[in-house]
């Protein structure tokens, strides 16, 4: 059955083009990390585009985006981070988004508003809170979007972040990208029927939408967004996307169902389905998207060239950043 | 131009006083409004500066602690407070993981000038998770400024450039000093961080203490038959050290007494330095004194046989001649 477009064609494209290249990144940082030129793990996003770039879609420049899950990378480009920025920071490098500093799991960009991601998963839902209360103490309409996993939400700090939101109504939109799997666990054995149900108790709006379907997320976070903006607090979205990938490459995935796995590919592959339907709908022709592709692997290959020219840190950086000196009143 | 005030109401001037002055400060935790802090150190600040600006939280330090991170990155200067010390446990992820990492690992990008303050140290009888001096284990993660305070002079001059310091600042009160009294300037000033205080002057031996510890030093200096030089290291974190080994250049004796657990303890850290880099201007191995390796008991005997006591500390001193 043929689906709508329900945003207009520019857009449309947009989302598109945004997801491919979420999925060629990533494609080619699964190929440099095992060349071994990217060191640490590596976690991708397959499956998670649509849910990364409708959130992205919904968010003004000026919101601030506090990274959650597992599912890193296609949440840092969601958010405009320059793809030479990321991969220079995968690779440790110094033209890296944080100097090498962090690394996959920390790009941060405050300029761009991205606060970055707590590596302990589920603990970046109370600093996001804190970031929507200094929005409001300096009175903008600005709001703080923070994503956590499905796994994410068995933490004690994700339902204390839920409690001080609501205890002020605060500028926050809580985005679960429940995929179905903490690592190996599935989501399934955790009571609520939707994860969004945990915003029950503290009388947000919840939702629980396909996650895979890009216009979907947009729509849905555009509206939490709203709300927070016109001072209407907190809301919990569920977005339910598939993992199309492994945990983090190298993981076997022994736990899954491989016919049900293979069924999931076909169905909720938001990249492949979204495709489909901008073709239907005569939004897109396959000449079109060819030259979106061609584009971004030559943008992904500068960003490759880039990582690899940039130099490796000096040890002595390794001293920088930890403080910053002098401490007040210090050698007056 | 001095007058005499107790601990607390130096902390409150404090902050008082950092509300008035910049618009981006604002104080919040448990039970700060009207009840004013289970020591009186907020009391009045609620009226005076309203619900904005003061704020009760619901009860979860891991709240407090990670609401905090995330307000200071998003340009305001929270002073969040811990109802004990003991409680930064509670929020061990937000206070060992997040705080004093997110700076280093943005590459310097994110800034998170917040500061949390928390009564520390035993001897009211609260038992042992009321009472415990928790700035080594703070001191353990870099990226934190880990502050104490001894007087209520220390207490206003460093809590004040705790609030205006651009790193996530520990700042540590001790509860048993609450009523204590001192001399505070009438005009306005702060005191540096990162530097360690000459608190008395002597000869013979260096008596490195602080808080509560900083005070029974004083009755074992009175007791003993040396000339005793106090240096109240003010920030553990980082450590003035220099001052240290200035003092201990001239004295060549080092007795280290401090309200944390001696076992990984910051004495052992602090002798440490010396050994390692001025072993040659010590005359007598150094001396280290801490908290007994239990525990905080309750009852009074107990908790006062887990403190080094102003005899412990006097048989310290005479132990190197």
């Amino acid at each position: 059955m043929t689906q709508n477009v329900s945003v207009d064609d520019d857009m449309a494209r947009d989302l598109l083009e945004e997801m491919l290249r979420i999925d060629i990144f990533e494609e080619e940082t699964k190929e440099r990390f095992g060349e071994g030129e990217i060191p640490g793990f590596v976690h991708l996003s397959g499956g998670h585009e649509g849910s990364h770039v409708g959130m992205g879609a919904a968010m003004r420049d000026d919101d601030w985006l506090a990274v959650g899950g597992a599912r890193l990378i296609g949440q840092y480009i969601a958010k405009g981070v320059p793809l030479p920025d990321i991969m220079a920071e995968l690779y440790g490098r110094v033209g890296g988004s944080n100097k090498g500093h962090g690394g996959q799991m920390h790009v941060s960009d405050i300029d761009r508003k991205l606060y970055g991601h707590a590596a302990t998963i589920g603990s970046g839902q109370n600093p996001a809170v804190g970031l929507g209360l200094a929005e409001e103490m300096k009175g903008t309409d600005n709001v703080a979007v923070t994503t956590i996993g499905d796994g994410g939400t068995s933490r004690g700090s994700f339902h204390t972040a839920l409690v001080f939101a609501a205890y002020w109504d605060l500028p926050v939109v809580f985005v679960i990208e429940n995929n179905q799997w903490a690592i190996s666990t599935p989501s399934e054995s955790l009571s609520p029927d939707s994860l969004s149900d945990y915003g029950i108790p503290h009388n947000m709006p919840t939702e629980s939408i396909d996650g895979s379907d890009v216009e979907e997320v947009y729509r849905a976070v555009s509206e939490a967004i709203e709300r927070a903006r016109n001072g209407e607090g907190p809301s919990v979205i569920e977005s339910r996307v598939v993992r199309l990938v492994p945990h983090f490459e190298g993981d076997k995935e022994t736990y899954r169902d491989e016919e049900e796995y293979e069924q999931l590919k076909e169905e909720k592959d938001p990249i492949g389905n979204y495709r489909e339907r901008l073709l239907e709908n005569d939004v897109v022709t396959e000449a079109e998207i060819e030259d979106m592709i061609t584009n971004i692997e030559s943008e992904v290959e500068e960003a490759v060239e880039f990582a690899r020219e940039s130099p490796e840190p000096e040890p002595e950086a390794a001293y920088d950043h930890v403080y910053r000196t002098p401490l007040y009143g210090q050698g007056e | 131009m001095t007058r005499e005030i107790t601990y607390v109401e130096a902390i409150a001037e404090a902050i008082d006083e950092e509300l008035e002055r910049d618009d981006d400060v604002i104080l919040f935790g448990e039970d700060v409004e009207e009840f004013g802090g289970n020591f009186g150190e907020t009391e009045g600040l609620y009226k005076k500066h309203g619900r904005d600006r003061v704020r009760n939280t619901p009860l979860s330090e891991i709240g407090i602690a990670g609401m905090a991170l995330g307000a200071a990155v998003g340009g305001i200067r929270p002073v969040a407070e811990l109802q004990f010390a003991d409680f930064a446990a509670t929020a061990g992820d937000e206070v060992f993981n997040q705080i004093p990492k997110q700076p280093y690992v943005s590459g310097g990008q994110i800034e998170a000038p917040l500061t949390i303050f928390a009564p520390s140290g035993a001897g009211i009888g609260a038992g042992a998770q009321h009472s415990q001096s928790v700035h080594s284990w703070l001191g353990n993660v870099p990226g934190w400024v880990v502050v104490t305070a001894t007087t209520p002079y220390d207490a206003k001059g460093l809590f004040k450039s705790a609030i205006r310091d651009d790193n996530p600042v520990f700042f540590l009160p001790h509860k048993m000093l609450s009523e204590t009294k001192g001399e505070v300037p009438d005009e306005e000033y702060t005191l540096p961080l990162g530097e360690a205080a000459v608190e008395e002057d002597g000869e013979d031996v260096t008596v490195v203490a602080t808080q509560l510890m900083f005070h029974r030093a004083k009755e074992a200096a009175a007791e003993v038959d040396a000339d005793v030089e106090i240096v109240n290291p003010r920030t553990f974190a980082p450590l003035d050290t220099e001052t240290i080994a200035e003092s201990v250049r001239k004295t060549g004796r080092l007795v280290v007494v401090d309200e944390t657990v001696e076992r990984y303890g910051t004495q052992g850290h602090i002798a440490n330095e010396i050994v390692e880099n001025d072993f040659f201007s010590l005359d007598a191995p150094p001396k280290t004194i801490g908290v007994k390796d239990i525990p905080i008991p309750l009852s009074p005997p107990l908790e006062q046989e887990a403190l080094p006591s102003a005899d412990r500390i006097a048989d310290g001193i005479e132990s190197l001649f």
